[in-house]
């Protein structure tokens, strides 16, 4: 990817920032912690200060209107740390549905605390066991919001909550609920990638309580949005993955066995070079998503299928790879290679695993 | 990135030109038997091939990028691609094939004599001799430098004898390329040199190889005591093999390109699966597997495309990643022949057969393919050569027993 010199020194700011204050090890520590801790708020603050929650963010909303290659890159310095930050689930998905599916007069009231850093938000749209965008049974009853939800990323730690829900007519839309609503009950979990997953259940909320900010007219801008996390996860992933590619080549490079460095081995060596080749060919598909949504390209579901399928099969490889080159070192929890292990197989189910992607780049591709 | 104003006018110029210039049977996607090869036996299918490329020649554009005074263009980099995007965007078939303008050219502008260059540079422009590549012997194919064809010392000439393998087309070719034995006392790459030998020259012969294919694309070519003028040496005598690999590198490119210049298929991959396997009541083919394998096929094949632009655009921008091309002819290679299994699997008891391989019509040419793209893993440096040279040029392993 080429980003010009203002995209760059964004990056590095953020990647320096990161690498001081949100290394590998504030992943650990999040895990000491009560499981209603997603992420350091505070941390996130500074973040969004620096321009973390404004990338893609027009400059007539208060944006820095970097675009979505800046987005991705940033995403990828997230996932070279593996950072628990907010940045998928409250400013990718909720803050961008609220852009693009939302009133101006909506927009222009809520936006200001989730750029700043005030409020983080998260979406609740799954209801099955994969992901299953289409499927969607949480309704707006005559006596209120009825229905449940799973996998909502950082969910507890938000202070508002959009939901997908059918209105009373029937049509699909998006409402805007504050989580301590009466009616509404959360369980919180840390999943094996150390990040909290909520699963909500909506009984009876009053509608009064809810603000609909989207109708289904907004349904395509939703899908748009969908497709936005797929590509910038996917971005994420590939930054773990280089990370993790990274960290095993030099491992080869030190470890000794028979008396030589392990590297040496042809068997070892084609391994490590299928994996960085690999590494490449899917950033070259997620870069051209996040590019496609830049110049507001066609074929924008096949490009973020294409990235999200590459970037799962990339990461599941490299993953399983520096364990095993890593040997008995790999299954331990002294190295962080585990974390990135668990990390991956989080990341294929959310927004879509490989078959999913594989079915619907089928559909788009008219077989 | 955006043109600069003298480039928009660059291009506008080069689009009116090639309107003006190639017709409209010339922008259709290559066949075979109608791609122009250069070279002495050089004839031209039809009298619209041979305007598109006498324009092209007259104008340079059979070798863009070389100096205008060896029969280019003389175009910089970044004209050459849009050249070659303004081509593609109007689906002009590519002028003239020969190795000599893809492989030999390149190099001999590296480190051939001026005479050399004069001698052979704007004879491949004008395509007026086709060049054969002469690397591989029987004994010596990945481990290219344990080559024994021996080149002796007589005088103002050298004395060859030995054979040379895989030799693309020999029997069609005018001149040769080869990698040969000048010095075997030291260590085994220090002792070769790069020599241009006339295949007219007494004593050579050349017999054909048939392939898995039914074809016979390469040939075996033999050379029993022929004299070869010393000024046909190119470069450093035993030092042949920095040529070589300057050779090698525009073979890797050719090839990780090589659909571009092959022969568009009659039906492509998707075509081919809607029209053999049956549909739901939604559009989607029936079969699962088939269905899943070319989803992922055309993605990655789409990735390998994208791969291959962000090298490009990386390169005008001066800011290349000089790993990422190594990687590609090991990709590229490897999905073509993912594309054909797929094809193969789509066409069932119908692509069993070569028996008519040459009828455009039939599967069994697509049989015929995939058959002929089994050597593309293993010509040009074969795959595991290829990771030898990710691990340790791109990566930075320690070298092991093996060797690139």
């Amino acid at each position: 990817m080429i980003l010009n010199s203002e995209q760059e020194s964004f990056r590095a700011s953020v990647s320096s920032f990161l690498a001081a204050k949100l290394p590998i090890s504030a992943l650990r520590a999040l895990g000491d912690k009560p499981v209603a801790t997603a992420y350091d708020r505070d941390l996130w603050g500074e973040l969004a200060v620096l321009g973390a929650s404004s990338i893609t963010v027009p400059a007539a909303s208060g944006g820095a209107e970097f675009g979505w290659l800046a987005l991705g890159a940033v995403a990828q310095e997230v996932g070279r740390r593996l950072s628990p930050t907010p940045l998928l689930s409250s400013v990718v998905l909720a803050q961008g549905a609220l852009i693009q599916c939302a009133s101006p007069e909506q927009v222009a009231r809520y936006l200001p605390a989730l750029l700043n850093g005030d409020e983080v938000w998260a979406v609740a749209f799954e209801e099955q066991t994969h992901f299953s965008p289409d499927c969607l049974q949480t309704a707006m009853t005559p006596l209120g919001l009825c229905g449940s939800k799973g996998m909502v990323l950082d969910g507890a730690a938000a202070d508002r909550l959009l939901v997908t829900a059918l209105d009373g007519s029937g049509q699909w839309g998006l409402l805007l609920v504050d989580p301590d609503t009466p009616g509404i009950t959360l369980r919180a979990s840390r999943l094996m990638d150390g990040r909290q997953y909520v699963a909500f259940e909506f009984s009876e909320v009053s509608e009064l309580a809810c603000e609909w900010v989207a109708g289904p007219a907004a349904k395509g801008a939703w899908a748009r949005v969908l497709n936005q996390a797929m590509a910038v996860l996917a971005a994420e992933m590939l930054g773990s993955a280089r990370e993790l590619c990274e960290r095993t080549i030099e491992y080869l490079k030190e470890r000794e066995q028979f008396d030589v460095k392990i590297g040496s081995f042809q068997a070892l060596q084609h391994r490590a070079a299928h994996m960085y080749s690999e590494l490449e060919l899917s950033q070259a598909a997620v870069d051209a998503a996040l590019i496609a949504f830049d110049t507001q390209g066609s074929d924008q579901c096949a490009m973020a299928s294409a990235a999200k399928a590459l970037a799962n099969e990339c990461f599941q490889l490299i993953s399983d790879e520096a364990v095993q080159m890593h040997g008995g070192m790999g299954v331990t929890d002294a190295l962080d290679i585990g974390l990135f292990l668990k990390r991956s197989r989080v990341c294929n189910q959310l927004l879509g695993d490989t078959h999913w992607h594989h079915l619907r780049y089928a559909d788009r591709s008219g077989f | 990135m955006e043109d600069s104003d003298s480039l928009i006018a660059f291009r506008e110029e080069v689009k009116a030109w090639l309107r003006a210039s190639c017709p409209l049977s010339q922008r259709r996607p290559i066949v075979q038997k109608e791609q122009i090869w250069a070279g002495r036996q050089r004839h031209f299918h039809s009298e619209d091939a041979r305007r598109w490329f006498e324009a092209a020649r007259d104008r340079g554009f059979t070798a863009p990028e070389w100096p205008v005074r060896y029969g280019g263009a003389g175009l910089s980099v970044t004209e050459a691609s849009i050249l070659r995007e303004e081509m593609q965007a109007l689906g002009c078939r590519p002028p003239l094939y020969d190795q000599g303008l893809w492989m030999l050219g390149p190099a001999l502008l590296v480190f051939g004599t001026e005479a050399q260059k004069q001698q052979h540079l704007p004879a491949i422009c004008r395509g007026e001799i086709r060049w054969a590549q002469g690397y591989s012997e029987p004994n010596a194919g990945s481990d290219l430098a344990n080559l024994q064809m021996k080149a002796e010392d007589d005088g103002d000439f050298f004395r060859v004898h030995g054979s040379k393998i895989w030799t693309t087309k020999a029997d069609e070719a005018d001149w040769i390329f080869c990698l040969v034995r000048t010095d075997d006392s030291g260590p085994k790459q220090q002792g070769i040199s790069f020599l241009l030998v006339d295949l007219a020259t007494p004593g050579v012969s050349v017999s054909p190889i048939p392939l898995i294919s039914g074809e016979s694309d390469f040939c075996q070519t033999f050379f029993d005591d022929v004299l070869v003028p010393k000024a046909n040496l190119v470069g450093e005598l035993n030092g042949g093999w920095a040529v070589a690999k300057e050779v090698l590198r525009h073979e890797r490119q050719l090839m990780s390109s090589f659909e571009s210049m092959a022969e568009k298929p009659k039906v492509n991959v998707v075509e081919l699966a809607t029209q053999h396997i049956k549909r739901q009541g939604d559009g989607a083919i029936s079969n699962l597997d088939i269905r899943v394998c070319l989803a992922r096929h055309l993605m990655r094949d789409r990735a390998v495309k994208q791969l291959g632009a962000r090298i490009e655009q990386q390169g005008r921008a001066r800011c290349g990643d000089p790993r990422l091309p190594l990687l590609m002819k090991y990709l590229s290679t490897r999905e073509i022949q993912q594309k054909n299994e797929i094809k193969l699997k789509i066409l069932g008891y119908r692509g069993l057969s070569l028996s008519a391989p040459d009828d455009p019509e039939s599967c069994d040419s697509i049989v015929k393919q995939w058959a002929f793209d089994k050597a593309l893993t293993i010509a040009g440096g074969t795959s595991e050569i290829q990771l030898n040279i990710i691990a340790k040029r791109g990566l930075g392993l320690p070298l092991g027993s093996s060797s690139e």
